[in-house]
Formats: C-alpha cells, sequence, structure tokens
C-alpha cells in the first residue's frame, strides 16, 4: 500500500445562520507516496478548503460532515487538536498563495524559520539551527542565506518570500506538502523558477497542488482531481485527463487552455460560472452549464464510474451510459 | 534614525513654545491682578501698583514674554508670587509625584488592558467578550473626578482601606516601608486614573488583535504546529502593540490634563495639584512654570512612544 493521504467520502460545509450549507460533496481521492496529485478547478470549488481540511485549519464557521482522511491509515478526522499539533509541520506541511502576506511583517526570516524549525526539534542549538536554516534556503536557490535570515518579509520580493516558505515548509522534511495556489501571485519566470522547485521535492515526499492553472498541473502532476462546486468530477492519471478527457467540464477546461498551435480569435468559454454556495444545483452540480446536460442530470447525481485506463474515474451521467 | 530624532525634538520644541505663549497669555487673561491678592486693601492703590511693578506685570505683555523666555534661557523659572521662593526646586519634586503616578497609571492600564483586549478578540462574542466590552462601555464614560470620589467613599470612608489622600504618612520613613507606604496611598488615584486609560487599551487591543487574527501568517503560525499561546504571544502580541502604542501615548497627554482634578481630589503631591493651588492664588510664575514641564514631558513622551513603535515596526524607516 504505497497510499499516503486518502480523503475518502469527505463533506464539508459552513454554518450560516443556524443552517449547515455544503460545499465538500463526497470528495474521494489519494496521494501516493513520492507522487504529485493536483487539483483543478475554478475559483469556489472547494479546492482550498480541501487543502486546508487536510491541515485541519479550516474555518471556525466550517462543520465537517462525514467521511475520512487518512494520513499513514490514520484518520485526521479522529485526531484532538494537539495530535494535530504534533503532525503539522512535522507530517504535512502547507504553503500559500500569498507568500507575502504568510510571513509575519515584525518578525525576521531567521526566527520564522528557526521556530518551524524547534517547534518539532526543540533540543536543536542555535548553531545547528542557524546551519540546517542556511542549507534549507540554498536548497531554495537563496544565495545569501545569512542576509535573508536577517531580512524582514517586506525587503524581499514575492519569489523570495516563496522560496523562503518553501523552504520552511520542508525544514522538518514532512512526507507531505500541500501547496494551494503557490504561483498565482508570482510572475511568470517566477513561476517557472518555484514550479521547478516543487518538481524536485517531488523526490523527497508527495505533493498535493491546488491550483487553476492546467499547466502548473502539467508541469508537475502524475494525478488530476478535477473539482466542480465541490465535488470531483473526474480523477486520473496526467495523461488520461489531458489526452483522453471524459467528463465535459474536464473537456470545457482544457478547451479553453490557449495553444500556440491553433488559430482562433477567441478562446473557448464555459458559459457562466461556478454558482454560490448556496446556488449549488441538486442531481450533478454542473448540470446548470453543461451542453449535453438531460433531464436526468437535474434530478440525479451522477455515479462515479471506471473510464478506460485503471484510475480514470468519470462522474457523469453522459458518460456512464444512462442517457 | 539620528535624523528622526533631531526633526522629532524640533518639532517637539515648536509645540512648546508654542503651548508656552499660549499659556502666558491665557495666564494673563485672568481676572483680577495678583498684586492685589498679596497687597493689604488698607494700603491703597499706590503700594499695588508699587506690587505689580516689582513682579513686573506693569510691562507690557510681550516685554513680561520676553523676560520670561530670557530667565528661562538662563535656567531660571522666577519665583512664586506667593512664597517668595523660586520655582524651580519646588516644580522639579512635584514632577516626580505626577510621573510616579503616570508610570503606576500606564503600568496597571498595560499591563491590564492588553491582556484582557487579546482575550476578548480570542473570545469574540463569547461571554468574556461581552463583560469586557461591558466594562470598557463603563470605563471610558465614566466621569473621572466622579470615580475618585465614589472610590474614596466607598474604600477611604466606609471600608477604611485605603487612605483618603496624600502620598506618604509622615513623618517619611525610609527603603522598603517607605515604598510600600507610597504604593498603599497611590491605590486610589491610580485605580481613579486607569480606569479610562484601560478602557479604552482594552478596546484597541481588542479591535486590532481581531483583524490580526485574520491574517495569513497566523495561519502559517498554526501551519508549523504551534500552539494559540505561543502564536499569540509570539505573533499577534508585536503586531498588537503597534498600534496600541499609539493609543498609551495618546492617553498619556489626557492624562497629564486629568492629572489636576484627581491629584487635587486624592491631594496627591503632583504638579496637577500645584497648579490648581496656584490658580487660586494667581501665582503666576508658579503656573507657567507648571505648564511648561508638563508640555515638555508630554513631547518627551511622545517621542518615545514613536521610538517604541520604530523599533516594533520594521517596516518604517525615516
Amino acid at each position: 500500500m504505497s497510499e499516503l493521504l486518502v480523503f475518502s467520502n469527505y463533506s464539508m460545509g459552513f454554518k450560516e445562520n443556524n443552517k449547515v450549507v455544503n460545499l465538500i460533496d463526497n470528495v474521494s481521492f489519494a496521494v501516493s507516496k513520492l507522487a504529485a496529485v493536483g487539483i483543478v478547478g475554478e475559483s469556489g470549488c472547494g479546492k482550498s478548503m480541501v487543502s486546508l481540511s487536510a491541515m485541519r485549519l479550516l474555518p471556525a464557521n466550517a462543520i465537517i460532515q462525514g467521511g475520512e482522511i487518512l494520513l499513514n491509515g490514520e484518520d485526521l478526522l479522529a485526531k484532538s487538536e494537539n495530535q494535530m499539533q504534533e503532525l503539522r509541520g512535522k507530517q504535512i506541511s502547507i504553503i500559500f498563495q500569498q507568500p507575502m502576506s504568510s510571513l509575519n511583517p515584525v518578525l525576521d526570516i531567521g526566527f520564522q524559520m528557526q521556530e518551524a524549525l524547534t517547534r518539532h526539534f526543540p533540543g536543536t542549538s542555535k548553531t545547528e539551527a542557524d546551519e540546517t536554516i542556511a542549507l534549507e534556503l540554498r536548497g531554495v536557490g537563496i544565495h545569501d542565506p545569512a542576509k535573508t535570515m536577517r531580512a524582514y518579509p517586506h525587503q524581499l520580493s514575492g519569489g523570495m518570500c516563496q522560496r523562503v516558505m518553501i523552504a520552511m515548509a520542508t525544514i522538518c522534511k514532512p512526507s507531505l506538502l500541500i501547496a494551494d495556489e503557490p504561483t498565482t501571485a508570482l510572475d511568470t519566470t517566477i513561476q517557472a523558477q518555484v514550479l521547478d522547485l516543487m518538481a524536485q521535492l517531488k523526490q523527497k515526499g508527495s505533493i498535493l497542488l491546488v491550483t487553476h492553472n492546467l499547466g502548473v498541473v502539467a508541469e508537475i502532476c502524475d494525478v488530476v482531481v478535477v473539482m466542480y462546486a465541490g465535488q470531483v468530477v473526474e480523477t486520473g492519471k496526467i495523461e488520461d485527463i489531458f489526452k483522453n478527457p471524459q467528463h465535459p467540464y474536464t473537456q470545457g477546461l482544457l478547451a479553453s487552455v490557449p495553444t500556440l498551435t491553433t488559430k482562433k480569435s477567441r478562446l473557448h468559454t464555459i458559459q457562466g460560472s461556478v454558482p454560490a454556495i448556496w446556488d449549488f444545483a441538486k442531481g450533478c452540480r454542473f448540470h446548470t452549464r453543461c451542453a449535453m446536460a438531460k433531464s436526468l442530470c437535474e434530478n440525479e447525481k451522477p455515479e462515479s464510474c471506471q473510464a478506460g485506463s485503471p484510475g480514470h474515474i468519470v462522474a457523469c451521467h453522459v458518460y456512464g451510459g444512462y442517457i | 534614525m539620528a535624523r528622526f530624532v533631531f526633526e522629532r525634538a524640533i518639532r517637539g520644541a515648536i509645540t512648546v513654545f508654542v503651548s508656552l505663549a499660549a499659556t502666558f497669555a491665557i495666564i494673563r487673561l485672568m481676572p483680577s491682578n495678583p498684586a492685589q491678592l498679596l497687597v493689604d486693601p488698607l494700603l491703597g492703590p499706590e503700594a499695588v501698583q508699587a506690587m505689580a511693578e516689582r513682579l513686573g506685570l506693569s510691562d507690557p505683555i510681550w516685554i513680561q514674554f520676553g523676560k520670561y523666555i530670557m530667565e528661562l534661557a538662563r535656567g531660571d523659572f522666577g519665583f512664586s508670587f506667593r512664597t517668595g521662593q523660586p520655582v524651580g526646586p519646588t516644580l522639579f519634586s512635584k514632577l516626580g509625584w505626577t510621573l510616579l503616578l503616570l508610570i503606576f497609571v500606564q503600568g496597571v492600564s498595560v499591563g491590564l488592558g492588553v491582556p484582557v483586549g487579546m482575550m476578548a478578540a480570542i473570545k469574540q462574542n463569547r461571554l468574556f467578550d461581552k463583560a469586557s466590552n461591558t466594562a470598557v462601555i463603563l470605563g471610558v464614560s465614566v466621569f473621572v473626578p466622579f470615580l475618585a470620589f465614589a472610590l474614596l467613599y466607598l474604600f477611604s470612608y466606609k471600608l477604611k482601606l485605603f487612605p483618603t489622600g496624600g502620598a506618604f504618612t509622615p513623618p517619611m520613613k525610609h527603603g522598603i516601608a517607605f515604598a510600600l507606604d507610597v504604593a498603599w496611598h497611590a491605590v486610589l488615584p491610580t485605580m481613579a486614573l486607569a480606569a479610562g486609560n484601560t478602557a479604552s487599551i482594552v478596546l484597541y487591543t481588542r479591535n486590532s488583535t481581531i483583524d490580526i487574527l485574520k491574517e495569513d501568517y497566523i495561519r502559517t503560525a498554526y501551519a508549523k504546529g504551534w500552539h494559540q499561546g505561543y502564536i499569540m504571544r509570539r505573533h499577534a502580541l508585536k503586531n498588537t502593540m503597534i498600534p496600541t502604542t499609539t493609543v498609551i501615548s495618546l492617553n498619556i497627554g489626557n492624562m497629564m490634563g486629568g492629572a489636576i482634578m484627581t491629584e487635587t481630589v486624592f491631594s496627591w503631591p503632583g504638579v496637577g495639584r500645584l497648579i490648581y493651588d496656584s490658580v487660586s492664588k494667581q501665582d503666576y510664575p508658579m503656573l507657567q512654570g507648571a505648564f511648561l514641564v508638563l508640555s515638555i514631558t508630554v513631547v518627551c513622551l511622545s517621542v518615545i512612544t514613536d521610538l517604541a513603535i520604530m523599533a516594533m515596526d520594521p517596516r518604517i524607516t525615516h
């Protein structure tokens, strides 16, 4: 068994005015050891909540409605806050979309790196810690670690901050790194450098990459999970998803990616946008925007079914042959 | 850094000068003539006139002001109309008592206000937060002299726990016994002045902490595996203290203004009490000196708080 992290029928929602509104509905997928899994979807599809769920760092009004999140076979949802604190930073780490605001503006980088290490290795001496930090910073391509350690976040560029965040998240050698839109706030050349770094990290541990950028997924991931409005619509190996997409939503997403070879004056679009959480449709949540939707799609939630190659799973009535 | 201190010193000097000129004029706008108070009415108007000339009050106001500035430049605060003693030494012995009370009050309000405000932010909309909000509303709206009288009535007169006034029980003790005696006398004036200060610090600390707890870097600290207590101390506190320090600086200014009332109610031998006594005796040099040292104190403390904010916030460079 080489599965490190498993989401199994996981559902969560938010409590608003004493009512619980469901966001993530029966999400299942697995991250294997030393593999990278990409979760893709539009803004508002719940992909960030999936990553925060694995850290158990959800907002205060979030309610977990069911399912399991297994790390090495142990259910994270059954753990106490104290047990989670032992895991965070050591077994699972996370980097966020906004590297600048994710660092404390009034503390220097050295301190913020050092507390990430000493939280889980409290016996580390100052010199040992400084050496480890310098090594980690060099590992993410920072050439003058001593200077960076003395710097405050506002003195660094966005790309530098994200490198620091990556070094900080991996300093305790976690087995899983969650990256929540790690390149969104960075400009393109810096994006490429950060992606190279992530590709290197894959040799040391698993990565769960959350993004809306299919190019980023193609760069690093082995497996893709496509989410729409809190549901997984299609899962599969990267070749299956990119070469042989089955769900109308996945097909739409891929058709929207600009390419250098086709001559089109306008890019393909999927009509409409992801509905707000309280407007999620019954049945297949995508049917309101789907060109192939039939009456069955409006009323019944599609079951997941195997598509062609092993591990390629689609949740669509059209593909399932029901219509 | 040095340039910042220099600029602030220049601005501070201008502030002090303007306040000096304003108080100099206002004091002399008071009705009635101090010379009249010092001379037996039976001696007639000529004696009053002679006294006014001796005190330098018969000159035009700008000449008086010029002479005063010249004397100040030599470090001379003039002589009290009332006692004939030099103003300087009296003033500095009183200033010590006022500063002592200021340290007590700010110590209590920061020491109590910051933790309570942070706790209220953590427990937002829960019982602790609601209770502290109610206390804050009472604290900022209570009329300080009323609170002072109420405290005196309850703790001194009824319960007899604390003295009714003064800063120590004569004869003056020495060492630890004296310090304890002073602290015991300071309890009620500190409570009276700290109520409003603490309330405003709780209010600002709570609000800034609520904003800070939503920041991404707090989430990062949790993602490292740290617990709430550590994150509040190491990540939230310093960020919270930046706006709170500004409030402390404003509180100090207000407190100096409010010291007249409180020191009078509790017979605390500070500058506030001195101002009260000097107003009723029309003791111009003493009043002038008291206002001057108060304004210098406020300006110095505000420079110190600015420097403290600079030390806390690496983003600020001048």
